[in-house]
């Protein structure tokens, strides 16, 4: 394992443009729509997965209501898109904005709470918004959903399927930069130490509370951009797409993938979008192996796969040493 | 004697019926090491954290070169130049002992979301001060060949050191310490002594909690005894050690 990680921190850039590679060239070597679409999936949860990470990853807060916040984002632009016309980069933008408006909506009254508090906070807010988005008929119709959201388009032109998982692969490496560069900043220094310590944090002057907000503006934003995309790519939306049940998926994908590794965001949000692909054909006992593989994950690395792995300090590590350096 | 740079007027905290510190009047001149000492449950930690804003007090007031800064927060406080550490070592375990250092840096820089998404010059700049800053710390406290180490892999007493250097780090006038020496055997202590004695050299004023009373004795030019709350003595370590008061709360009444 150790040799592992120091190999892959050695070539992070290398191993980071193969991926990117078979993410690329993906769609030409399986041209099935159905295996597009598997893909295009994979990566929107991808991206939830990466927003649930700066939370719960970084900031340590567990969001168990995620599924709200990306409903926030679906609704807000398939009723833009719907009622008002708006394009689909206006209506990406307001999503993300609505949401991380909501987000700080919930936050300001609630984030001088411990962690736990919040995540029973946010599991209520998913209920709430699940209640509106039933109840609030003359806007979303309520369960008859809305239907009829224009497809992904730009400037007139609309995108084909295969197009479509280039754009949602776009916008997962967009948000994936601008999270490595948040957090390999002062700002993210400032986030990691509120996680650690709270008290300690906010002796060497860091306000605890503004940073919970930032970082849960920023989440819940990225969590809206990924909802805004859904709503466009399945072209229709209703209150059963973002319940509980959902929620539960977005922080399974989060925390098996690895908790403070966009990677682990990666690899939770395809396999976890793959893996009920696969158990298909098993039917019924699908949701048994399902929960089965997700107990013993538990058990054996409850901080996910590549849960607390710092390439940065594994290579720094390495430097030191070959270095030639004394230690201990 | 130097200007007072930190004082507290009347200072009282109460938790429910407890008074934990009733009219404290303490006064730091700048450059000194004073040591506050006192039986264990004698409020030494409660006054720390009424200075730090760690708590607010009930009544009185603490001032900070005459600035009133009563019901700051911990966070505005350091700002202004204010650092401490913890009685039980608070690092931050997930980062290495070099970011431990630079986020003492933190409240001196400024880059805000959109300088360290572009990486900005600012950006750029204040991250190569704040990195540069904390390995000449590191280098001052002897921890730079643990800079890429987890803070909280380091040995016992190392860990004190970390914690020193990251309140060192945000460039403060007056440092708090609370209880440095728990946990150190007698070298790590002595060793500990003279780099409070370099603090000093270098321009910092010290204040520290402290039980072991060669350590005090030996450095500390001030000393405040606290006992059930109250401060029942003052004075340079000679007078405190034939302070009548000091001698029964430490050892009980004479028959």
């Amino acid at each position: 394992m150790k040799r592992f990680l120091r190999g892959w921190a050695k070539n992070e850039k290398w191993v980071n443009l193969i991926l990117l590679a078979i993410a690329v060239v993906y769609p030409l070597l399986f041209g099935r729509a159905y295996l597009i679409n598997v893909g295009t999936l994979c990566l929107i949860n991808v991206l939830v997965s990466l927003s649930l990470n700066v939370l719960t990853g970084y900031m340590g807060i567990t969001g168990l209501g995620w599924a709200g916040f990306f409903g926030i984002g679906a609704y807000t632009a398939a009723i833009l898109s719907t009622k008002l016309g708006w394009g689909f980069l206006a209506t990406l933008l307001a999503g993300a904005v609505t949401t991380a408006l909501c987000g700080i909506l919930v936050g300001l009254p609630t984030l001088k709470l411990s962690g736990r508090y919040v995540a029973i906070v946010t599991m209520a807010f998913c209920e709430i918004c699940r209640a509106l988005e039933t109840n609030m008929d003359w806007l979303t119709r309520g369960s008859r959903g809305i239907p009829n959201i224009p497809r992904i388009s730009l400037f007139g032109f609309r995108f084909p399927k295969w197009m479509q998982y280039y754009a949602i692969l776009f916008l997962v490496i967009l948000t994936m930069f601008i999270i490595h560069r948040i957090i390999n900043s002062r700002l993210g220094r400032g986030i990691l130490a509120v996680k650690d310590d709270d008290i300690a944090a906010s002796a060497m002057g860091v306000d605890p509370f503004r940073y919970k907000v930032m970082t849960f503006a920023i989440a819940t934003a990225f969590a809206g951009l990924a909802g805004a995309f859904y709503a466009h790519y399945i072209g229709f939306i209703d209150p059963s797409n973002f319940t509980f049940d959902q929620s539960t998926i977005f922080i399974s994908m989060t925390i098996m993938g690895g908790l403070g590794n966009l990677m682990g965001s990666v690899l939770g949000g395809i396999s976890l979008t793959v893996l009920p692909e696969i158990l298909r054909p098993l039917m019924d006992v699908r949701q048994i192996v399902y929960g089965v593989l997700l107990i013993i994950m538990m058990l054996v690395r409850p901080q996910g796969i590549l849960g607390g792995f710092n390439l940065k300090h594994i290579r720094q590590q390495m430097s030191v040493r070959s270095g030639g350096e004394k230690h201990e | 004697m130097n200007e007072v740079i930190l004082r507290t007027e009347h200072l009282t905290q109460r938790f429910g019926g407890l008074c934990a510190v009733h009219d404290a009047n303490i006064q730091i001149h700048k450059n000194e090491i004073v040591g506050i000492i006192g039986p264990n449950g004698a409020g030494k930690s409660t006054l720390f954290n009424d200075i730090t804003g760690m708590y607010v007090p009930t009544e009185g007031k603490v001032y900070f070169h005459d600035m009133d800064i009563t019901g700051k927060k911990p966070y505005e406080i350091t700002k202004l130049g204010m650092a401490r550490t913890f009685q039980n070592i608070r690092l931050f375990p997930t980062m290495t002992v070099l970011e431990n250092v630079m986020l003492g840096v933190h409240c001196k820089t400024r880059s805000n979301l959109i300088d360290v998404v572009l990486k900005t010059k600012r950006a750029r700049q204040e991250e190569a001060e704040a990195q540069r800053i904390a390995e000449e710390i590191l280098n001052i406290t002897g921890l730079y060949d643990y800079r890429y180490n987890y803070a909280t892999s380091l040995p016992y007493g190392l860990q004190r050191r970390l914690e020193f250097s990251r309140a060192m780090a945000s460039s403060p006038e007056i440092l708090l310490f609370d209880e440095p020496a728990a946990g150190m055997n007698e070298q790590e202590t002595k060793d500990l002594g003279d780099f409070i004695l370099k603090l000093k050299e270098m321009g910092y004023t010290v204040v520290l909690i402290e039980h072991d009373m060669k350590l005090v004795m030996s450095i500390c030019e001030h000393i405040y005894v606290q006992d059930h709350g109250e401060c029942i003595a003052y004075g340079t370590p000679e007078e405190v050690k034939s302070n009548p008061s000091v001698i029964e709360a430490y050892l009980g009444k004479e028959e």
